[in-house]
Order: C-alpha cells, then sequence, then structure tokens
C-alpha cells in the first residue's frame, strides 16, 4: 500500500516529468479516440448493414473467364462465347433446391415490336432504327441467349414476365407504383400487363385496353396483351444516359407474369421457322428471343458464400459464377467508409509507434534522472521489485488519467472529425466514379461486373449510382475505451519494461557512491 | 554477546587488485558507541557499506546474531536490523521530514496507526520539531537533515546504528547534538552505534575505537583502543 501512496506523492509532487508524459498519452489518446471511433463505427455500420441487406444473388456466364480460356488456347472468342448459354429455368430452379436458399424466383425478359395502333415512347437521342437492325441480329445470339450482348436490346419494348412479386424490386422499394388498375396476378399465363404513364397517355390508353405486341423477327406474328394497371416510375431520372433502343427506354418497359410471357414466348416457338446460316452454320430461328434471370435469395451473408460452395458440389460448371449485385452495391457504398477505417488502422499504428518510442525514451530518460531516488530506496531496504512496481505504478496512473483526458477530448470531437473526413473520402470517390463513368466504365455495368442489370422496374439500364455511406455514429463507445486501455495498458508495459530493466540492473551502493 | 561479528573479513575492489580491507576480526555489541576511525582510503565506508550488507565481503564473513549477512534477505536486513545515516543523508527530495522517516517505517513493515504520531516522536528526539516535521528535506539546512537521517535511520527501531561521519557537515554546536544523540542511543537505549568518523571529538565519545589503517602500509591487524 505504501507503493501506491509513495507513487501518488512522487506524481503530485514532480509535476514537471508527469505533465510531459500526460501530453504525450492524451495526444496518443485523442488521436486513437478519433481512429479506432472510425474504425469502431465502420465495422458496426458494415455489420447491421450486412445484417439488414436482402441478399439476392443470381448466376450468370463468367464470360471473363470464357473469354480468357479462350485466349490461352488461342481459340476462337467469338465461337467461345457463343456457346455459353444462360441457365434454363429448370437448370436455375435446381441451384435453388441448394439448402443455403431461403426464396427463389426468376424473370423473364424477351423484346416485342409495336403493333398496330401502338407507338413506343421514343426518348432517344438517335433514330431509333433498332427495328430495322433486329433481322441480322438472332443469328449472332445464341438461340435462347442473353440479349444484352452487342448495343443491347432490340425491338420497340421491352416485356418483363416475373415469377414473384418480391422480384419487382422497383414496386417493392416505392421507386415504381401503381396509378391506375391494379398489377396482374402473378401465378395466371393470362396475357395481362401492367404499362408507364407515359406510354399510356401516348397512346391513350387506359386499364381494360388491349394493345398488340409483334415478333420483331417475324412481323405478322402478333400477340395481344390486356393492361390491368398503370404504372408510374419515381426512380433516378435516366435522362443523358445513351439509349440505343426503343426496349431500353424505362417508358417502353412492359410487365406481365412469367407464366404469361413464357406461354407467349411458347406460341411464338410453335410457329417459329428456322434457316442455317450458309457463312456462319448457325441456325437462325424467328421465335421470340428470351432470357431468364433466377435470382436466389438468403437469408445472409454466410447462407451467400455457402450457397457458392454449393452449387459447385450440385455440378455448376466453372464457366458460371455466382454474383450478388446487393452484396457488390452494399460494398461499394461502404467504400469510403472502409478507405477511412484503414487509414485510420494506420494512424492508430503510426501514432502507437511515434507516440510509444517517444514515451519510452522519455521514461528511459525518467528513470535514469531518478536513478538517486532509486538507490536510495534500495539502500533503506525497500526491495527492487516494490521500487519498479512503485516506478510502473506513477506510470500507469499518469498513463491512466491521460489516458482517460484524452478519450473524453477525442470522443467529443470523433463524430464531426469522422464525418468531416468521410464527407472527404465520399467526395473523393464520387469525383472517381464520375471520372470513370465519364468513360463509360460504370455507366450502365460496372466493368467487370456480369450481372445482369436491375430488371425489377424501369430503369435498368441507368447507370449505377453508388449510394455512399456518408455518415457515421463514431462516438467512443466502451469497445473505443476498451482498445484505449488496451493501449494504455501495452504503453505503459512497454515503458515500464524498460524502466525495470533499469531499476533491476541498479546497485544502491554504485548510485550512491558515484553522488558521495 | 556480539551483535555483529567480523571473521576475517576482507574487501578488495577491481576484482581483487584493489585490497582495501584485510582479516578484519571486530565484534560490536549492544549498549556501546562504537567509533571506526582512519585515514582516508582505510576502508571506514566501505566497512560500513559491508556492514549495512550494501556490499558482499571478497573475503571472511560478516556474522548478525550467528547468521552470515551475505546468506540473508539483505533488504530485509536493512531495513528491519540496521539503521544507516548516509554521509549524504540521502533523503527523498520530493517528501518532507517526517514523511522520509515515515516511508522507512512502510518498507521495514511497521504496523499500527500511531506511526506518524512516532516519526514526530523521532524527529523531535533530534529537535526536529513544528513546521520543520513538515518541510520539504531540500529546504533543511544540512544539520537538519543529518538529524532527519538520524531519526529515519531510528524509524523501524533497529539493534544497529550505521553512521558514515555523521557530524562531517555540521557545525561545532550541531556535532555535539549529534554526538549526544548517538551517545544516547548507544547507552539509554542499548543500541549498537558504530560511527564512521575523522573526527577525534566522536571518537573520543566512543567506548570502543577501531582504527582502520591502509592496507599498504599497515599489512597488519588494526589496532583496538
Amino acid at each position: 500500500m505504501y507503493v501506491f501512496k509513495n507513487a501518488w506523492k512522487s506524481i503530485t509532487r514532480s509535476p514537471g516529468r508527469n505533465i510531459i508524459i500526460g501530453v504525450i498519452v492524451m495526444a496518443i489518446a485523442v488521436s486513437g479516440s478519433i481512429a479506432l471511433s472510425i474504425r469502431r463505427a465502420a465495422s458496426k455500420a458494415e455489420q447491421e448493414g450486412l445484417e439488414a441487406l436482402n441478399i439476392t444473388a443470381q448466376i450468370t456466364v463468367d464470360r471473363q473467364k470464357m473469354m480468357q480460356a479462350a485466349r490461352e488456347q488461342g481459340g476462337d472468342m467469338r465461337e467461345a462465347l457463343q456457346g455459353a448459354q444462360e441457365l434454363s429455368i429448370e437448370q436455375l430452379q435446381t441451384y435453388a433446391e441448394a439448402e443455403s436458399v431461403e426464396d427463389f424466383y426468376y424473370s423473364v425478359n424477351s423484346s416485342f415490336d409495336a403493333g398496330t395502333g401502338l407507338s413506343p415512347v421514343d426518348t432517344s437521342s438517335e433514330e431509333d432504327d433498332s427495328s430495322d437492325t433486329q433481322p441480322d441480329m438472332p443469328g449472332s445470339m445464341p438461340p435462347g441467349g442473353d440479349m444484352r450482348g452487342g448495343m443491347g436490346e432490340q425491338g420497340d419494348f421491352r416485356v418483363t414476365g416475373f415469377s414473384s412479386y418480391d422480384d419487382m424490386t422497383d414496386f417493392a422499394n416505392s421507386t415504381a407504383e401503381i396509378t391506375g388498375g391494379e398489377v396482374f396476378d402473378i401465378d395466371s399465363a393470362d396475357a395481362d400487363c401492367i404499362v408507364s404513364e407515359e406510354l399510356a397517355q401516348l397512346n391513350g390508353l387506359e386499364v381494360g385496353d388491349t394493345i398488340e405486341l409483334a415478333n420483331p423477327n417475324a412481323s405478322d406474328e402478333t400477340y395481344t396483351f390486356t393492361i390491368c394497371g398503370i404504372y408510374s416510375y419515381t426512380g433516378s431520372d435516366t435522362s443523358g444516359q445513351m439509349i440505343f433502343s426503343a426496349s431500353q427506354d424505362p417508358a417502353n418497359r412492359i410487365y406481365t407474369s412469367s407464366a404469361a410471357l413464357l406461354a407467349v414466348i411458347g406460341q411464338s416457338e410453335s410457329v417459329a421457322q428456322t434457316s442455317t446460316d450458309e457463312e456462319t452454320g448457325l441456325t437462325k430461328t424467328t421465335a421470340l428471343r428470351k432470357s431468364v434471370s433466377g435470382t436466389y435469395v438468403f437469408a445472409d451473408a454466410a447462407s451467400y458464400e455457402t450457397f457458392q460452395t454449393q452449387v459447385t458440389a450440385m455440378g455448376l460448371p466453372d464457366t458460371y459464377r455466382v454474383t450478388s449485385s446487393d452484396l457488390t452495391q452494399y460494398e461499394d457504398s461502404l467504400a469510403p467508409l472502409k478507405k477511412l477505417s484503414m487509414f485510420a488502422s494506420y494512424f492508430v499504428l503510426i501514432v502507437l509507434l511515434i507516440g510509444g518510442t517517444i514515451l519510452v525514451a522519455f521514461n528511459i530518460y525518467n528513470i535514469r534522472e531518478r536513478k538517486y531516488e532509486v538507490g536510495v530506496l534500495t539502500a533503506v531496504g525497500m526491495k527492487k521489485r516494490k521500487v519498479a512496481l512503485q516506478f510502473v505504478s506513477e506510470i500507469f496512473l499518469v498513463t491512466l488519467a491521460s489516458i482517460i483526458i484524452g478519450t473524453a477530448a477525442g470522443a467529443a470531437s470523433s463524430v464531426p472529425v469522422a464525418n468531416k473526413l468521410l464527407a472527404a473520402q465520399v467526395t473523393s470517390a464520387q469525383e472517381d466514379t464520375s471520372n470513370t463513368g465519364d468513360f463509360g466504365g460504370r455507366l450502365g455495368m460496372p466493368a467487370g461486373d456480369q450481372s445482369p442489370p436491375d430488371q425489377g422496374g424501369p430503369g435498368g439500364f441507368r447507370g449505377r449510382v453508388v449510394d455512399y455511406v456518408s455518415s457515421v455514429n463514431a462516438s467512443a463507445d466502451m469497445v473505443v475505451v476498451a482498445e484505449l486501455m488496451g493501449i494504455g495498458v501495452l504503453l505503459t508495459i512497454l515503458s515500464s519494461l524498460a524502466a525495470l530493466v533499469f531499476i533491476l540492473r541498479y546497485e544502491p551502493l554504485k548510485i550512491l557512491s558515484n553522488r558521495t | 554477546m556480539s551483535i555483529l561479528k567480523l571473521e576475517n573479513l576482507g574487501y578488495s575492489y577491481d576484482s581483487g587488485k584493489t585490497p582495501v580491507l584485510e582479516n578484519l576480526n571486530y565484534e560490536f555489541e549492544n549498549g556501546k558507541l562504537y567509533a571506526v576511525t582512519g585515514r582516508s582510503g582505510a576502508g571506514k565506508t566501505t566497512l560500513l557499506s559491508l556492514l549495512s550488507g550494501l556490499a558482499t565481503a571478497t573475503s571472511g564473513r560478516i556474522m548478525y546474531l550467528d547468521c552470515d549477512v551475505s546468506k540473508i534477505d539483505r533488504y530485509r536486513y536493512r531495513s528491519r536490523s540496521v539503521g544507516v545515516v548516509f554521509q549524504n543523508f540521502n533523503l527523498l527530495p520530493h517528501l518532507n521530514a517526517v514523511e522520509n522517516v515515515l516511508l522507512s517505517m512502510d518498507i521495514a513493515g511497521v504496523k499500527g496507526g500511531m506511526k506518524k504520531a512516532k516519526a514526530l516522536e523521532l524527529l523531535a528526539k533530534v529537535d526536529i520539531t513544528g513546521p520543520l516535521a513538515k518541510r520539504r528535506v531540500l529546504k533543511l539546512s544540512g544539520g537538519e537533515q543529518q538529524r532527519v537521517a538520524i531519526a529515519r535511520a531510528l524509524s523501524f527501531d533497529p539493534q544497529i546504528l550505521l553512521a558514515d561521519e555523521p557530524t562531517g557537515n555540521l557545525d561545532l554546536d550541531t556535532q555535539d547534538q549529534v554526538i549526544s544523540i548517538f551517545s544516547n542511543l548507544a547507552h539509554a537505549e542499548n543500541k549498537c552505534v558504530i560511527i564512521v568518523t575523522h573526527s577525534p571529538q566522536v571518537a573520543q565519545s566512543a567506548d570502543v575505537v577501531y582504527q582502520l589503517k591502509t592496507i599498504r602500509s599497515a599489512g597488519k591487524q588494526p589496532a583496538k583502543t
């Protein structure tokens, strides 16, 4: 007990050296508190965001891998890609059997031309000549293949059939809403559909009216849909984005049930005419083309990770890959925060390294200055370990007090400082995205991302706008305080070790003789 | 019965190259005031260091109540059995007079709630009273510091009191006071008081004087007077 009493007296009666130690530790604590709060906030934001995230995934052809394989084998890249087929609904459903999958739904897309009495909304900056180019396209595409290749979609309208209302994400998240009539019956094969307000206004359509859509590959092949509802889209503005065909215009999106669209496509296939291209040897068909996109829903990120392993075990060829645009977008949204968190980590390390070194050096100097005291205490019978305990207690008390003050100061400033730093990171990230977008890298589809664009609602071709996490509650909580205490203990141990070595080496007789 | 006994005690510096003490065979008893005298370099302070357990003999041994000092816990020995008054006092500058005495009592493990009263009593015994007792030791005069050092050495009621030139820095009046204190401790309180000194006055007051001679000139057993 007297050791601590003596330590306290030593602190209070020699304020100079303790103030210096205190200032060093406080500087470490303030910066450490801010940096650790940022790290903690980033980690919490990531964790909480991940828990709240509705994770969905798609299985898509891994074109990059196929192209790379073709490159390595010296094969024809075009041929390799032509061999790439999207999975059929049945195949997609097979993988939905995986234990990790909570729910599964799919959507079917197809392009149509306007039939009699129907005009597409034309907001494109170019003449819509897609219909003219349409006949050349089927031969270059795999039957039933991806419609997102080349210059994009063809036809005047893009019709999407959903197997679940959950897949209609724009309606679920209120960026689109039914303004007239009602949504179609998802399980019905009746050709009911919903159209956009713009299309309805342009053509004077109302709920209950019918529209005629034509097969772009065979104009005399028409199909009639009944309008059961009209929707408006309130999502982000798509003006100024490149639109290559009328079907890419959100206003020309028509939605129906997958059963209804598959029935129409089935009819088209039953009457289709096929021919073989003499030059390429490829089979051409006049049947309506379709693309299918399956969406697997997971309870959490771990299930998604498991799914990736499970599908491989279930026989998914390595030319396909599982992607989650939710996760990708979520991770993108965290990019500035993660960057800031990384900076914070490095900052803590540097502060610890420099602060720790200064502290150790100062404590060594301090102990050497107090050599006489060590000599006297040991000469009057105080054991070296008790002398060491007294000195360590002094360092610990000063460090602890400084850390508490520093943490309080850091806690008071961590939230505004963190958000200011984060705002700078977000601005920087937005500028980067904007610059990349100017060159087309992020517009419409992120570079290297083969996942399908948002097909749940209008705006499937809009550029990916990353909603960055721009504000965090970087307040110093108990974990931060505990971490700082840990740092304090670590610094104390480090500086104490140096002090201990010196104290244990000192011999009272030598010290006192030298002084004499 | 002797409380301290030197048996062929020898000490040398520089790994035996510079002998300072050789074959000392002294005995020290309770109730007596001893003076160890000798010329500078004769090894007086070295002997005191050996007696206090701060140094270890290079030959022979020191027996404390039939225990070899080199084989016992010397921190315990210094804090419980031997009180040392250093030539330079060696007080802790950040503490006041009474705190220096109290710290020594704490180190010795003195128990009880009357410690402060006892410390003040000890200081009063050496004429450090009132505000002096609560003054930082650096603000005390040399004589006052010396007396605080004596009070500290007595704080845990040791059987042996060692003092290195306790009057070296003092004026004549203070010297008399200090000698009187030591004499009283030996004769009234039955302590073994060993004083290393140059002072003939101190030597005259001692019951026994051991005179150390430098090894080179003497080469023989120091005389007992």
